[in-house]
């Protein structure tokens, strides 16, 4: 090793303490000195960090989950980097793990076993847009909404639409298979996937799914997406590219009762009328949120719907039509059709700045994401709202409606004794009564590793095998991003990758 | 976890666990992918519906139904699934084939059609993938990888199928002697043909609309359906697709599925080069989800057109 | 170490994330070391877990532009700027930031006199080319002599500041001008009020800034006339004193405090009303200053008192990132805020737009350097009245 380059090692090691505990401990991630010198000489060393402060921020995501721990971190800046990373890794026996914006809410982002870390958020750039074929390449760090705003100047956009829209990667969307309000019609991020340049855990790199129609062979592309960085690194994503409705129009519906709301929402379905979104606040979080984004959410209403139809005017003109009688029907108190673009603007930023926004009501939040049939969406709310009372703690309901996916979010102080207890068993009894009525577990978060061990609750052993092997078939020695999804006694046989976690993280 | 159909167990019985065995449905796409090998024992899948519930906008069906039989229950409630619909094809059929419909613009492909599936795994016990809600990311997507996987990674017995409202109004017209360009503007477009000659459109939505895409369309012929499809099938890019008269040279004639990328031809299409890559993570997929290859050998999706 | 930070405004970010792309700093090295969410993560794990202040994490502090970016998209309202003051001070305190020639550096700034002879022979030295401007972000040229400021009436102050007032004083005799011209008889702060103290702040030195903030408070006290200030970073800093110091003199003091866009944009009316002005055929991007934005979140004022005066206002499409300017940070850190800068610069160029309008000196500054035609708003607004005058 070159004189230089061993500096450079050092220098990315970082974290020579000054003052009274330099002598006590030594520099943080030593043991890792051979490891960092060659990620150092594989890709630069402005491309890797290794000191305390950013192993710590990369052991987190948006979760409440605090047990990540990261080994060095990673910066590529194109696939021969990831590749020459993943190789690096290898050689070092070291896991994996893949890291967008961090705004993930299942953990999925938190390393665990000190893997190197993968922070996908330079490769950002907008490869190329395909109009005749309806594509965009795009990297996996670009942000969703800064995609549609590059899409904007050719009539199109790209349709799933997260509320982290602002913060989160597509490549984070892709391995979570991620979904937003207007999914409800246009359906989540595998239906916008077309193609995806993966680099596998042995360094390859390979392209699943192509442009055509019916690519040959397994939809390997669709079995990556939502894989949670647990099949390899998305290097280079093609999305479909959405022609823009041409007409489009958002209705705030206020109402005086949850169930009401709740019950609206299975008539707009039930009379065959697919909005492109309908979501659902309750009070609380109106509360919450309007403070915020001056939306001209009614705080006095018990629930609200924001209901969007497009299409073609014509249709947009009946449909919306329709959903207001329905509402009235269902003793709506008032339906607000947004005038213009700015008014819906600012509703839109209502509902999707609500996570944030709880940090109003209490310090902490937990969330689930479980989806019912929407059927029976009266009755899940009701019982939600029973739980939580019998918990003693705050909910604030906010989710998308029209698709029955949840997102109870407790909100808490985690400060205050006994909390975290009441908040997990509260949290546990609302999967259970969500899976009890035919639902699913995760409808758009993800597993990660919060939700893991419910896994069983919803799958048994044998469907559990069948997940195991198509994760093996990409990752045979489990080496991408370890310890995630797979209920412990389905994860990798050789979980022994994974570094005994170090009890005192990363400042230890 | 649930407690399996009847008609499950005693088709997965009927699969067992060892010896080669597939399905055959309606033998509509019977040859895709290869021959089967002989001494391949053939199965049926249990068939009927099982629940529709239209204000979910699901169904759960068994493999064997016919996609036609289907489509006829569900118009009762003014609704369908995207499955093709063939002559005497199966619903298991439609699945493992992957082949989308020629409305595949408006109506979707048929790999997102599919929100949770019940098969007979290569050792002869039922996994059940999916979720029996629209939404799901519950673990690893097998309901993805089994779509178009021509039943030789599980064979499906049950499946929840996505339905939606067919449109209002539902038109086929016919444009002689233009270019798929002239369709561009229509919104209702969910399927426009082209031979190269003729533009064939289906406009599916609500009335007003229909009506106006008419208007923009001009001079247009109404007609029962689409032109008649050459035998086999191609899949390209949708920009080959709109190019495709300029190399057809071996395709003869031809119906381009414009925006999509399959076209109709009447000569087979030459076979597409693989990445290595790809090839070897196929082999990897069969050999992990049926290491003794007994899962309807003889076929392989890499084969298929 | 304990931080002194408020445990409640500490504990009130919910890690979302959010904030990302509105922090410059993040957007430009894509590491949660340099992003509001991992600083507030630090502060914490220093504050709360007991974590040693380690270099990296004071380095994490240090590339903070403080532009306040992350403020104004935070859903969770967590308050940013007092957190990052607050460990500034903390570290300040402990010796870990700001170096002693630093402070020194800050102290001149207090001191009128000194500061405008020292600007003057840096002027000279400008001339003289012993100075590499361009490398240490300096304008390329600086006046030698300042014309006198002069006090024209009494209905309000007009703030003066310090480096502004020895560097760029024709703005302030711009901006005096359109204020006549809305009819208002002005008098400039000048010694009365030397230094708004926020450079010192941001650098961590908080009981120093609470010296210079009751100066500037005492030199002001005597009437309840609207100060108006010209530069958006001061006057950001008059409407804090209200918190810094926490007394009800303060916050009345502060409640007095305009920018001076803010002030005119009430009054458009008169300042048109005089007689027809031609606008100016100029095309203007105009830059939000962050401190205009994100910390007085007046910056809607710019556009609205810019537009009967020019051919066109653009706006840039960045969201009102940060330039990079960020008070002493373009000489703190510069290869990042160069780097910052170049968005900017990039953002300008796609608008289409010849001009710059940035009401913030150091802004100007800043994005001068990168070779920018910018202009303060109301030089431009001076320039049509006068146009029309003559
Ligand atoms: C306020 C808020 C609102 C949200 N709203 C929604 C919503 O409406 N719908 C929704 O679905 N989610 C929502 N989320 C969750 C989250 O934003 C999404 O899951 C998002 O897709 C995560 O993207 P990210 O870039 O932050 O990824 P990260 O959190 O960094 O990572 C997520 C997962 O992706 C993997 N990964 C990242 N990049 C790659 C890559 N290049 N290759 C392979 N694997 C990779 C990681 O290993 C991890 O498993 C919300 C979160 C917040 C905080
Ligand atoms: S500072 Fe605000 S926006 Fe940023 S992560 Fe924290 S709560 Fe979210
Ligand atoms: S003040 Fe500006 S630079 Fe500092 S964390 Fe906030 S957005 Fe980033």
């Amino acid at each position: 090793m070159s004189r230089t380059l061993v500096a450079a090692t050092r220098r990315v090691l970082g974290s020579r303490r000054r003052g009274d505990r330099a002598a006590a401990s030594p520099p943080a991630g030593a043991g890792d000195a051979a490891l960092v010198a060659d990620l150092v000489e594989a890709i630069g060393s402005d491309r890797v960090r290794a000191d305390t402060a950013s192993r710590y921020l990369a052991s987190r995501d948006a979760s409440i989950y605090r047990e990540g721990n990261a080994g060095p971190v990673c910066y590529p800046g194109s696939t021969s980097d990831v590749v020459a990373c993943v190789q690096v890794a290898a050689r070092h026996g070291r896991a994996v793990s893949p890291r967008g914006a961090g705004t993930g809410l299942a953990g999925g982002a938190a390393p665990l076993g000190q893997p190197v870390v993968l922070a996908m958020t330079r490769m950002d750039k907008l490869l190329g847009v395909d109009l005749d074929n309806g594509v965009a390449w795009v990297q996996p760090g670009m942000v969703n909404l800064d995609l549609s705003r590059a899409l904007a100047p050719h009539g199109v956009h790209y349709a799933p639409d997260p509320s982290s829209q602002a913060a989160c990667t597509i490549g984070g969307n892709v391995a979570n298979n991620s979904g937003g309000p207007h999914c409800l019609a246009y359906g989540v991020t595998s239906a916008h996937v077309v193609a995806v340049e993966v680099v596998l855990s042995d360094g390859s790199v390979v392209t699943l799914g192509d442009l055509t129609a019916e690519p040959a062979g397994y939809d390997l592309r669709g079995a990556f997406v939502g894989s949670e960085g647990m099949c390899g690194i998305a290097t280079a994503v093609a999305v479909r590219l959405t022609r823009n409705p041409p007409a489009v129009r958002t209705m705030l519906l206020c109402f005086d009762d949850v169930s009401d709301a709740a019950a609206t929402v299975s008539a707009i379905i039930a009379a065959g009328i697919v909005p492109a979104a309908i979501e659902m606040m309750d009070q609380r979080c109106v509360t919450a949120v309007e403070d915020f984004a001056q939306a001209g959410y009614p705080k006095d209403a018990a629930a609200v719907l924001l209901v969007e139809v497009d299409g073609p005017a014509g249709g947009v003109a009946i449909a919306s039509e329709k959903v207001a009688g329905i509402a009235r029907r269902n003793q709506a108190i008032s339906v607000r059709t947004a005038a213009d673009e700015d008014e819906r603007a600012r509703l839109w930023k209502g509902r999707k700045s609500a996570f944030g926004a709880v940090a109003n009501v209490m310090p902490d939040y937990y969330l689930h994401d479980t989806v019912v049939p929407r059927t029976r969406l009266v009755e899940v709310l009701e019982r939600i709202y029973e739980i939580v009372d019998r918990y003693d703690l705050i909910v604030l309901n906010v989710f998308h409606a029209g698709d029955g996916n949840l997102h109870p979010i407790l909100a808490y102080d985690s400060r205050v004794p006994g909390t975290d207890e009441r908040v997990h068993a509260a949290g546990r009894e609302i999967i259970e009564m969500s899976l009890d009525m035919g639902g699913a577990l995760t409808g758009e978060h993800g597993i990660g590793v919060e939700k893991r061990e419910h896994m069983n609750r919803m799958f048994s052993a044998v469907d559990l095998d069948q997940q195991s092997r198509l994760r093996a078939s990409f990752d045979p020695h489990c080496r991408m991003n370890p310890g995630k999804v797979l209920p412990s006694a389905h994860s990798c046989s050789d979980i022994g990758a994974l570094r005994a976690a170090d009890a005192a993280g990363v400042w230890g | 976890m649930t407690d399996f159909d009847e008609a499950l167990t005693v088709f997965a019985a009927e699969v067992g666990p060892d010896g080669p065995v597939c399905v055959r449905g309606g033998g509509t796409r019977w040859s895709l992918g290869g021959e089967a090998a002989p001494d391949t024992r053939e199965v049926r899948a249990p068939a009927g519906i099982v629940a529709f519930e239209p204000a979910e906008m699901t169904v759960r069906v068994r493999a064997g139904t016919p996609v036609v039989a289907l489509h006829e229950e569900l118009a009762a409630a003014g609704q369908r699934t995207a499955l093709p619909e063939r002559a005497g094809g199966t619903v298991g059929g439609a699945l493992m084939a992957g082949e989308s419909s020629i409305a595949r613009l408006g109506r979707g492909p048929v790999r997102d059609a599919l929100l949770q599936a019940r098969y007979v795994c290569a050792d002869g016990r039922i996994a059940s993938a999916g979720a029996g809600t629209v939404k799901n990311v519950s673990g690893f997507d097998l309901c993805r990888l089994l779509v178009g996987s021509l039943g030789t990674l599980g064979l499906v017995g049950e499946v929840l199928v996505r339905t939606f409202p067919v449109g209002k109004s539902e038109r086929w017209v016919r444009l002689a002697g233009t270019d798929p360009g002239a369709v561009r503007s229509c919104h209702t477009a969910a399927s426009v043909l082209w031979d190269g000659t003729d533009v064939w459109t289906l406009l599916s939505g609500y009335e007003v609309d229909v009506d106006e895409d008419l208007g923009r369309l001009g001079a247009c012929e109404e007609v029962d359906g689409p032109p008649e499809l050459p035998l086999h099938r191609w899949t390209c890019t949708p920009a080959e697709a709109t190019a495709f008269d300029v190399r057809n040279g071996t395709a003869g004639r031809f119906v381009a599925e414009i925006g999509v990328g399959v076209v109709h031809a009447s000569e087979p299409q030459p076979s597409r080069p693989v990445e290595p890559g790809v090839a070897e993570l196929n082999r990897r997929f069969k050999e992990r989800f049926d290491p003794t290859g007994r899962l309807n050998p003889g076929r392989d999706p890499l084969r298929r057109p | 170490m304990h931080l002194g930070l408020d445990d409640d405004e500490l504990v009130a970010c919910v890690s979302c994330g959010l904030c990302l792309p509105h922090c410059p700093t993040f957007v430009i090295t894509g590491s949660d070391t340099e992003s509001p969410r991992g600083r507030i993560a630090l502060m914490r794990a220093v504050q709360n877990e007991g974590a040693p202040v380690t270099e990296d994490l004071i380095r994490s502090m240090e590339t903070c532009v403080q532009c306040r970016g992350c403020e104004t998209a935070c859903p969770s309202a967590v308050p940013f700027g007092h957190l990052m003051e607050g460990t500034r001070a903390a570290l300040a305190d402990a010796g870990r930031i700001t170096p002693r020639w630093q402070r020194l550096a800050l102290r001149m700034l207090r001191h009128r006199r000194l500061l405008l002879a020292g600007s003057t022979l840096l002027a000279l030295a400008i001339r003289l080319r012993l100075v590499p401007t361009k490398r240490l972000g300096l304008p390329a040229r600086m006046p030698l002599r300042r014309p006198r400021l002069r006090t024209s009436g009494d209905d309000v102050w007009l703030f003066t500041g310090c480096v502004m007032d020895a560097w760029q004083r024709d703005v302030h005799l711009a901006v005096q001008r359109v204020l006549e011209a809305a009819g208002a008889g002005v008098e400039p702060t000048g010694g009365v009020a030397p230094c708004c103290g926020a450079l010192h702040i941001h650098a961590g030195l908080e009981s120093e800034t609470k010296a210079m903030a009751r100066q500037v408070m005492a030199g002001l006290s005597g009437d309840d006339r609207p100060i108006l200030v010209d530069a958006a970073g001061c006057g950001a800093s008059l409407k804090d004193y209200g918190h810094l110091l926490g007394t009800d003199e303060a916050r009345a003091f502060s409640d007095r405090v305009y920018d001076v866009h803010e002030w005119l944009a009430e009054r458009l009316d008169e300042l048109q009303s005089r007689r027809p002005v031609a606008p100016l055929k100029l095309t203007v991007a105009v830059q939000d200053p962050c401190h205009l934005r994100h910390v007085q979140r007046a910056h809607h004022a710019v556009p609205a008192v810019l537009l009967p005066f020019v051919a066109e206002v653009v706006a840039l499409d960045d969201d009102g990132l940060c330039c990079g300017a960020g008070g002493a940070y373009s000489v703190m850190e510069p290869e990042l805020s160069r780097a910052i800068r170049e968005r900017k610069t990039a953002a300008v160029v796609r608008s289409g737009a010849s001009v710059v309008a940035s009401a913030n000196p150091g802004c100007s500054l800043h994005l001068a350097a990168a070779g920018l035609e910018v202009r303060h708003p109301l030089e431009l607004v001076d320039q049509a009245l006068s146009a029309s005058r003559s």
